[in-house]
């Protein structure tokens, strides 16, 4: 096998193979604006579908009355839940969301009822003349209200396999994870820190609202067009809602413009469906803006306390810790993000007694449930914030505290898994702390004014606060570790169908997954894989829809693992047999058919040494090699409920920053001006696509640390959805980001490539506020940061 | 359904007459915000006129050193015209520190000064809010309110008015120049924004069908060293959470002329008269401009989320006065 370990060559290079920086096949469309995102989907006599949303996070729902809505001329349909043929409820992982609210809604935009019209407004207007009387509800909004006696319990009769095991009903699921003799550790430990943190609401603010394109069939059946993350787990819950079989729910991805985790769950999906069901016409859906920062689930809001206990050289000798996620009104992925966060919430380090627990809770706020890095980047926050608490007590340099903790290859987690594959966590530490920092008074340096000045460089930027006056530089470190691909004993698998034919004399390669294309480059990871591996120049990818097995969820930094190794595996079986085919039909030819380690390059048989045996189209004449195989990674299994032990994650992934920011104390404003990352990728399979999403990753954790927060406010209800008030960083508020990346081989993945996506979120956001902390002395225990927090009043 | 009406009248005269005879009638300029606030329904005009044909584009020097500025000149426009930057840069730079390019080439000077405030309560038409609904409450004195306002507000408003090119205007007592139907007037722009008092539903003095044709800057020779700053939650695209525009002549080491407006802390732009008049004649030091600034303050009623603005607008006005200081005997 060792000759499948030769992508590099010049041949392959001028390709775009494997180990190159192919350009993205989208990239010209999307940045010229011509790409097809789903909201510019459109069906000859579509219909226009609107959702009418609660008004309120809790309440009974006494009435609904319709008639006037369907008066309005051109309205097809309205639909409540009375009108649901057959599933009421949907959801990822516990079917407890209503596909449309039946006695209760429980938080505030939870969609009621749906219209179909001729128009977007119309729909719009007519579901304003829906009438719906409520009796509103005590709202649970926080652990204590969602416990307290008495408490509204938001899910009575609960059977999902969590409930018999929870505290309370009010929570979801609940992960203790249990290691070693605290009481004995605790006597030993002579330093102990403790710490509360706490985390707001962050959004992905995907650039795309939700958007889909339902097509009735002459079958009965339907098509759906939609931006998602896993067409398949969308089918899954779609097919039981429509009262179909799921041979007739036909998924095709449309253009997604961006995701992070906001569509995993469904959004207008089963809408549009059972509207163009019910009118027998096609039916689109896009959401507005503010729809959608109601319309998708939002990241986990989070407390935690955490207790860390060391010796005087700084050795941990134990870690408590408690992560309090509020999971809003509906599981969604809660029970994943609760066992991410307690397997690992100790962070890269290596401590042999750890009591850690996480819950997520049922509450009256808006659903959370997937977003880059969930559950890891809330504890994240946390511990990183201990480490550099417990290297000030210790007196000790905050870097070399945690390289002193790192693990490497050869530790045991708190979960008792062996880390199996490298883990270089300390050196990845070293690469960020060895960089050079960037000059002093930046902004003095800086070319290009002509005034010797660059407002840029400076906190407030170009509003122009600051000539520099009461600016203070700090600098701050951070690591973090990341699990990649579905854990716990998910059976995670993806599949890939290749076909290998000859047109017009050139070899060309179909490739045809289910992987959603969210942004993050698969598709361009995909042909490079068929390139290097089959030798083919041409390779063309099939829209991904659900007429091939599913490819799982484009989420958990998993694709280029998954759906690449299943790539991979099914052009390794292709190009098998075309060796068989060749030698069947040419082996007579020449002796070197009769050789192992044949291989395929520039459209023909080579043998190891190199010399070209045949052209594919000799050996394929008119034959097509048509393969669909499935790929799965290592299995692991559940963690034990009561101590958390258990071989729980298939591949962790690290990465580290440091911050450097300069902050004007007096007025409150914090300007980053270097983000330094080091990651190792395993593989760098597509160079520039690494440091494109360690890049992105990087500015989404920023985002966190100095200003992304849905404001649940009034009610339980999102005050800001818009963004003029749900402020991301742009590009003025985006450093300089300077990348080392580790190709360390994990043994156990396609290419030893790591899943790269996720990790580099989660350590941006520590390292920011730590560089905060480290200018102002101010302790700063909760995120995003904000100039009131830094000014003292 | 909701019908709208549209008109793009030839002449002044046309549309003050439509508007005046409509009740529901509002003009529309760049529409960077009705339009928003229509989406919203918190603006749900009848009829839409719009005056962006109307003969309101250019920028005129005028006798004795002043300038007078077109309603529809673009943001944009404006921002880069030569006079207005060399005798005024306190404007220009307010302007750049507002919105983004894409609006600043469609938004109007006289649209920018009647922007409404971007409270959330405002904005969202489904909550009590005394200036979209007079009556129904304040949820914002009690609710999200950290970006409102620390001056001027009343039990029944507290909101801020967003514009940055208001508050260099009001620092250089700019005029406001209004056609309503029976001739043209002139309002000082100090005293076209409202404080709310117990009628926050209305913005400024204007009656309906009044018509802003102009805005004249009078000459100010203290403006060529001027100079807006703004506090925010980003380098760009956001409102203020604290502005200031100033301009300053220092003589012989004392303040001899000083201009001082705050933006984003009051439901107007606010025009700090009262550290005015103690900086006059007074040493042009770090020290007194920190009195003065405290002066003005020393009124302010923070509330219970948005007392960071106190400390943050004295520095940040301090700091403007410290640089127009230095920087008054002569460019650096």
């Amino acid at each position: 096998m060792d000759i499948l370990r030769t992508p590099t060559d010049l041949a392959q290079r001028g390709h775009g193979g494997v180990g190159e920086s192919a350009s993205r096949p989208d990239g010209v469309l999307k940045v010229t604006g011509e790409f097809a995102y789903a909201s510019d989907l459109w069906a000859r006599d579509m219909l226009w579908g609107h959702t009418l949303r609660s008004p309120h996070a809790h309440a009974e729902i006494v009435s609904v009355d319709t008639t006037e809505a369907l008066s309005v001329p051109g309205v097809h349909a309205v639909l409540t839940h009375a009108d649901l043929p057959a599933a009421t409820h949907y959801g990822l992982e516990i079917p407890d969301q209503p596909v449309l609210a039946g006695d209760v809604v429980r938080y505030h935009g939870e969609p009621v009822a749906l219209v179909a019209a001729d128009h977007p407004e119309t729909a719009r207007r007519a579901a304003a003349r829906i009438r719906v009387e409520y009796a509103e509800l005590p709202l649970v909004t926080d652990e204590s209200t969602a416990t307290a006696p008495g408490a509204p319990v938001l899910h009575p009769n609960r059977s999902d396999h969590y409930a018999d095991r929870v505290p309370h009903p009010n929570v979801v699921h609940h992960q203790p994870v249990r290691r070693g003799d605290l009481a004995a550790a605790k006597a030993r430990a002579e330093v102990v820190v403790t710490g509360e943190y706490e985390l707001g609401m962050q959004d992905q603010a995907p650039l795309g609202p939700e958007s889909g394109l339902a097509v009735p069939a002459e079958d009965g059946g339907v098509d759906l067009y939609v931006a998602t993350q896993w067409l398949h787990v969308d089918r899954e819950q779609l097919a039981p809602v429509l009262g179909l079989p799921r041979e007739l729910v036909r998924l095709t991805l449309s253009g997604v413009g961006g995701a992070f985790g906001a569509r995993e769950d469904l959004s207008m999906q089963a809408h549009a469906c059972l509207l163009a069901l019910r009118t027998g016409r096609p039916v689109k859906m896009v959401y507005s803006r503010d729809e959608s920062f109601v319309g998708h689930v939002h990241r986990h809001p989070a407390r935690l306390r955490y207790e860390h206990g060391a010796t005087r050289d700084g050795r941990l000798v134990y870690v408590r810790g408690r992560i309090v996620l509020d999971g809003g009104a509906y599981a969604s992925s809660s029970p994943a993000v609760v066992g991410n966060a307690a397997s690992l919430g100790l962070g890269p380090y290596v401590c042999d007694t750890v009591d850690i627990e996480a819950l997520a809770l049922y509450t009256n706020n808006p659903p959370c449930g997937a977003m880059r890095g969930f559950g890891a980047v809330q504890a994240c926050f946390a511990y990183e914030s201990q480490m550099d608490r417990l290297a000030a007590e210790l007196g000790m340099d905050p870097v070399s505290l945690r390289q002193l903790n790192a693990m490497s290859q050869g530790a045991t987690m708190p979960t008792g898994q062996p880390v199996d594959a490298p883990a270089p966590v300390a050196e990845l530490l070293r690469l960020v702390r060895d960089r050079p920092l960037p000059p002093p008074r930046q902004w003095e340096t800086a070319v290009g004014t002509g005034t010797g000045f660059d407002l840029r460089a400076l906190p407030g930027g170009l509003s122009n606060t600051t000539r520099g006056e009461g600016v203070v530089r700090g600098v701050g470190y951070a690591v973090g570790i990341k699990n990649v691909g579905f854990s716990e004993g998910y059976d995670d698998y993806s599949t890939a169908r290749v076909r290998l034919e000859v047109v017009n004399g050139e070899p060309v390669v179909l490739v045809h997954t289910a992987m959603a294309e969210v942004g993050q480059g698969g598709v361009t990871v995909q042909a490079q894989i068929a390139r290097t591996e089959l030798g083919v120049a041409k390779v063309v990818l099939h829209p991904a829809d659900t007429r091939v097995g599913s490819a799982g969820s484009t989420s958990a930094s998993r694709q280029t693992y998954m759906t690449g190794g299943a790539v991979r595996n099914t052009c390794l079986l292709v190009r098998e047999e075309v060796l068989r085919l060749g030698r069947e039909r040419l082996g007579d030819t020449h002796p070197g058919w009769r050789g192992d380690g044949l291989w395929l390059r520039d459209g023909a048989v080579v043998t190891a040494g190199g010399e070209v045996l045949a052209d594919l189209a000799q050996v394929l004449g008119d034959d097509v090699i048509d393969l669909e195989r499935e790929f799965r990674h290592r299995p692991t299994e559940p963690l034990d409920p009561e101590n958390g032990q258990g071989f729980g994650h298939v591949q962790y992934s690290f990465c580290a920053h440091r911050a450097v920011v300069e902050v004007d104390a007096e007025l409150g404003l914090v300007k980053v001006v270097e983000l330094a990352a080091a990651q190792d990728v395993g593989r760098a399979m597509n160079p520039q696509a690494v440091v494109g999403q360690i890049h992105g990753g990087s500015v989404q954790g920023l985002g966190l640390a100095v200003m992304e927060e849905i404001v649940v406010a009034d009610g339980a209800r999102v005050r800001n959805p818009s963004f003029t008030d749900y402020l991301i960083p742009t590009i003025l508020d985006t450093p300089t980001m300077p990348v080392d990346v580790l190709e360390l081989a994990d043994e156990h993945a396609p290419y030893g490539l790591r899943g790269i996506g996720e990790a580099p979120t989660l350590s941006s956001t520590p390292a920011v506020v730590a560089a905060i902390r480290a200018a102002t002395g101010l302790a700063l225990r909760r995120v995003p940061v904000r100039p009131e927090h830094l000014t003292g009043t | 359904m909701r019908t709208l009406r549209y008109q793009r009248p030839e002449g002044v005269e046309a549309a003050v007459s439509a508007v005046n005879a409509t009740p529901g009638a509002r003009y529309l300029g760049g529409g960077t915000n009705l339009v928003d606030l229509m989406k919203l329904g918190v603006e749900t005009p009848d009829l839409l006129v719009d005056v962006s044909g109307l003969p309101h584009h250019d920028i005129e020097e005028l006798p004795g050193g002043g300038v007078r500025i077109g309603a529809a000149v673009r943001n944009s426009d404006l921002a880069a015209d030569p006079l207005v930057r060399t005798r005024y840069p306190v404007v220009s730079q307010a302007l750049l520190a507002g919105a983004s390019d894409q609006l600043r080439n469609v938004a109007t000077v006289g649209g920018n000064l009647l922007q409404r405030t971007r409270c959330l309560y405002f904005q969202d038409a489904g909550k009590p809010c005394n200036k979209r609904a007079p009556g129904t409450g304040c949820p914002a004195i009690e609710g999200v309110h950290r970006n409102l306002a620390i001056l001027g507000a009343s039990p029944h408003c507290v909101a801020t008015h967003p514009s940055d090119l208001a508050v260099a205007l009001a620092a250089l007592d700019a005029q406001v120049l209004v056609e309503g139907g029976t001739g043209p007037r002139e309002i000082p722009l100090t005293e076209l924004h409202r404080l709310p008092g117990d009628r926050p539903e209305r913005d400024t003095v204007l009656e309906h069908g009044d018509l802003i044709t102009h805005v004249r800057l009078p000459a100010a020779p203290e403006a060529v060293n001027s100079a807006y700053r703004k506090a925010r939650d980003r380098a760009s695209f956001a409102f203020a959470l604290s502005s200031v525009g100033a301009a300053l002549e220092v003589r012989d080491g004392l303040v001899h002329r000083v201009r001082l407006a705050l933006g984003g802390v009051a439901p107007k732009p606010w025009r700090a008269r009262a550290a005015e008049e103690r900086l006059r004649g007074a040493p042009a030091t770090p020290e007194a401009f920190t009195r003065a600034v405290e002066a003005e303050l020393s009124v302010a009623e923070p509330l219970r989320d948005n007392a960071f603005k106190v400390p943050l607008t004295r520095h940040l006005a301090v700091r403007v006065l410290c640089d127009l200081a230095g920087r008054a005997g002569g460019p650096r």
